[in-house]
């Protein structure tokens, strides 16, 4: 495989998503249709992935032109670079196990949704997010980026007779929306007067720009793709979309799409800006740590499954901002070593997210697919009706949760060795933001672990909490052999950690003054973070550990007591235990909802109903407890009332009367008419 | 450079606008009618003229589809609604007529203002007759925000019409014979649609009075 087969595998992935949504159309069976639009998916997801593999391989960026379509911006310009193939690859890997898992998942979709729609839209939303990668000038990329909005859009909208979900789409339009306006602000702002907005024309004109118009490109850039990102406070749209999703497109939308806004702002910071002021850098640590604190305190506090791995995504999302933020804070302060492991920190944990959080957005599909609920205060005891899923969550829940061996681990500790050495940086206020962004990391990490448990034991162990957790089935090949790859990978990527670092390095390096040669991070199976302290290898404590626990098993089964014995759990001496004395989820976040009361503000309601004769006689009891949602109701609450506000106002103009508005017509063509001859004098 | 063809053209162009006048102190629909009718046979000749001295061959099918479809088919399609609401007449303008004259020639003038600077930078025999054309084009969108009856309004619409062809005709002498084409079908098309706008708001309000559509705000 050369270099010069690149232009072909672009084509190839182009058609291949292309056929796919086309024969998603045709009139054929809902069974076939199913298959054709995963099989587009796939074949377009493996020819990306081929794609760039080759051009991070061959370190020759693919360059493709096509100035006759959309001559006014410049024409579509595509360039595939090393950045953009280290995310394209992130696209293809989630997205051929998604759509695999979607041939089974939508078949309990027949008949009530379009099928047709459904597959040709998430076609179309793998080729836009694809293309929003290899875009070359602002037209492309501004065109691609909308496409993947808008059909993220529609896919959000699949179960679109839920209110929820058209509540939840109408938050995603108008969040989109506003980020694309900040986006589109910020490219026109970089476009210089006389040149065109080719990526190398806006690069140039970047580095002779005023550093307050540098400033502020990145502040809008920050703004349009955090918003995309699900960064705090932009971030309330995801927890209510991401849900609303098919499964495998909310594996798509959390594992994938956000990571498309950390493209964004790489691109637009690291690629076209190049050397920024240290506040860059500080703002987005700033805004990751509140990001990753806050996504994790609110999915700490969820009891619906995909809520909570919303949540958390906003929570990671939080993570690699982390890393971005470091990444740029060291570029502007001239240590590169420091800036290069940090970047690649970032990348690394945005690939394992995607991984991960796609793999326990497919689980947590299957659960609702198997009992018809995502409210984990009616699951339980799926580890014995779901064994496959289970056991794929579990690795899901431990990746994510930062244990080794898996790839979680292997990022958040890679994230903790850039921010590390920096504590004792003399630069003014670089000390006291990495203090506490590792404070930061440190209290989410060790949150993050505390929700997945509750997540996995919840909905895995115990015993069912309702009839449908009882009556669950096993989900179909396809979705168990989607997640099974996942799940894998997580274990691929935790275990090649030290074959992976070198390549991301190499991504970072030649971007915004970094060396065009990465410095070695890795020396054999080590990781070894320059300048760091630390050192450690992902693949010699896998064996440690297998052998630690092989060492256990030997012990327990020499040592311990022959025989099983099975008893009663004591229930505090009361008779007849159910189901309805477990732990609920609720009861598992109890504590951490009383630590962050200041936060939570909960407000509980408890209702009992007793016997007429006597009080000792208990009928019913009811619980509730909500937390304040904070963002909704003190921020976006008041803007929505003024917007609404102003726009009563503005429909004074509405006067019903067809004269009235075309006399508007009339005198605004008269006025411009007007401006047009006092201008020419 | 005062020729035969330059004066020709002025001659014509002046005959279109006072004919577009015409909705301003006439009150009957009859007459926008017939003058509708004058001004599109007007715009042929014009449409003749420019392709005789210009040497542009096409333009004569040009002027004989103006014939065809505006003085011909779409004036007695206009003269079958008028029938069917014999009764309604622009009775109550918002402006009364003395006002619209008076707006009218203001309109005139700030069409000659507008289009000096265009004139000074033609070259074109026609150009005397732009600013005419322009004047054409404002008038008749000030028919149509003043007249209540949506007749009236159609017929105001179809002189913004031949107002745009007329100053494409001085301008350019005409936009190719495909474009032509394209305007032609639009306007028959934009016709039949307000024809049955016009019967729709009929049925619904039994009057044709636009500013009883003011009902439908919500």
């Amino acid at each position: 495989m050369t270099a010069e087969t690149a232009p072909l595998l672009c084509l190839l992935m182009v058609a291949a998503y292309l056929a796919g949504a086309a024969g998603a159309l045709a009139p054929l069976g809902p069974r076939l249709t199913r298959i054709v639009a995963a099989a587009g998916a796939i074949g377009g997801a493996v020819a990306g992935t081929v794609l760039a593999t080759v051009v991070l391989v061959g370190g020759r960026p693919l360059v493709v032109t096509v100035p006759a379509l959309l001559s006014v911006g410049g024409g579509l310009a595509l360039r595939l670079d090393g950045l953009g193939a280290f995310f394209l690859i992130l696209v293809g890997v989630v997205a051929a196990p998604a759509a695999l898992y979607g041939v089974g998942y939508t078949a309990a979709y027949q008949g009530r949704y379009s099928l047709r729609w459904l597959g040709a839209m998430l076609n179309l939303f793998l080729l836009t997010m694809s293309l929003v990668v290899l875009a070359d000038n602002a037209l492309t990329f501004l065109l691609t980026w909308e496409a993947m909005s808008l059909t993220s859009y529609f896919l959000v909208m699949t179960e679109h007779e839920r209110a929820d979900t058209v509540a939840a789409g109408s938050w995603y339009l108008a969040m989109t929306h506003v980020g694309l306006a900040l986006i589109l602000t910020a490219f026109v702002l970089l476009i210089p007067p006389d040149g065109g907005a080719s990526f190398a024309e806006l690069r140039g004109a970047a580095a002779t720009a005023s550093p307050a118009l540098r400033g502020l490109v990145f502040v809008l850039a920050v703004l349009g793709f955090g918003g995309k990102a699900g960064l705090v406070p932009l971030h309330v749209w995801l927890p209510r979309a991401h849900p609303a999703a098919p499964s495998h497109v909310s594996a798509l939308m959390s594992g994938v799409m956000v990571k498309l806004g950390v493209y964004g702002i790489l691109r637009l910071a690291l690629d076209l800006l190049g050397v920024g002021p240290a506040w860059w850098g500080a703002l987005l640590i700033g805004l990751g740590a509140a990001s990753a604190l806050i996504g994790v305190l609110y999915a700490l506090m969820e009891d619906d499954l995909k809520r909570l791995l919303a949540y958390s995504t906003v929570e990671n999302v939080g993570l690699v901002f982390i890393g971005v933020g470091a990444g740029l804070l060291f570029v502007s302060l001239r240590e590169p070593a420091a800036a290069v492991l940090a970047l690649a920190a970032a990348l690394y944990h945005a690939v394992n997210h995607g991984v991960f959080k796609g793999l326990l957005f497919l689980g947590a599909g299957s659960v609702a697919h198997a009992t018809g609920s995502r409210d984990m205060n009616r699951l339980g005891g799926l580890i014995r009706t779901l064994p496959w899923t289970a056991a794929c969550f579990l690795v899901g829940a431990l990746s994510i949760g930062g244990l080794p061996p898996f790839n979680g681990f292997v990022s958040e500790w890679l994230l903790f060795q850039s921010l590390l050495p920096a504590i004792g940086s003399t630069a003014p206020l670089v000390a006291p933001v990495m203090t506490l962004a590792v404070g930061a990391l440190a209290l989410t990490a060790g949150l993050a672990a505390a929700a997945f448990v509750k997540a996995f034991g919840i909905t895995f162990l115990a015993l069912p909490r309702s009839a449908e957790a009882g009556a669950a089935h096993e989900a179909p090949l396809t979705m168990r052999l989607a997640m099974v790859i996942l799940a894998v990978l997580c274990a691929l990527l935790g275990l090649g950690a030290a074959l992976i670092l070198p390549v991301l390095g190499g991504i970072v390096a030649g971007h915004a003054g970094l060396p065009r040669l990465a410095p070695p991070l890795t020396a054999g199976p080590l990781l070894l973070p320059p300048g760091g302290a630390a050192s450690m290898s992902p693949s010699l404590v896998a064996i440690g550990l297998l052998l630690a626990m092989g060492g256990a098993w030997l012990a327990v089964r020499l040592l311990a007591a022959r025989g099983l014995r099975v008893g009663e759990t004591w229930g505090c001496g009361r008779l007849g235990q159910t189901p309805r004395m477990e732990y609920t989820s609720t009861a598992y976040a109890e504590p951490l909802r009383r630590v962050f009361a200041e936060l939570y503000r909960p407000t509980e309601d408890l209702a009992i109903e007793v016997h007429p004769e006597s009080r000792y006689f208990v009928q019913s009891i009811a619980y509730r407890s909500e937390i304040v949602p904070w963002f909704e109701r003190y921020l976006y609450a008041p803007l929505v009332g003024r917007i609404a506000a102003w726009a009563a106002r503005a429909r004074v103009i509405q006067s019903g009367s067809a004269h009235a508005y075309l006399a508007y017509l009339v005198v605004a063509l008269l006025a411009l008419l007007a401006i047009s001859l006092a201008w020419s004098g | 450079m005062d020729t035969l063809f330059a004066r020709l053209v002025v001659l014509e162009s002046s005959a279109a606008l006072i004919l577009g006048l015409v909705l301003l102190w006439r009150r009957g629909v009859p007459a926008y009618v017939s003058a509708f009718t004058w001004q599109s046979i007007v715009l042929a000749a014009t449409a003749a003229t420019v392709g005789w001295f210009g040497h542009h061959g096409e333009l004569y099918v040009v002027a004989a589809l103006l014939v065809l479809v505006k003085g011909i088919a779409i004036p007695r399609l206009l003269g079958r609604m008028e029938r069917r609401f014999a009764t309604q007449r622009e009775l109550a303008p918002y402006v009364n007529t003395a006002t619209s004259l008076v707006v009218a020639g203001l309109l005139v003038l700030f069409g000659h203002a507008v289009m000096r600077p265009v004139v000074a930078a033609s070259e074109l025999p026609t150009r005397a007759a732009m600013p005419l054309a322009m004047g054409l084009v404002l008038v008749s969108l000030f028919v149509v925000v003043s007249r209540k009856k949506a007749l009236t309004q159609v017929v105001g619409f179809l002189m913004l019409e031949n107002g745009i062809a007329l100053l494409a005709l001085l301008g350019a002498y005409g936009v190719p014979l495909l474009v032509e084409l394209g305007v032609f079908l639009d306007a028959l098309m934009g016709f039949l649609v307000m024809q049955i706008f016009v019967y729709r708001i009929q049925e619904t309000f039994e009057t044709i009075d636009v500013d009883q559509l003011d009902r439908l705000r919500h």
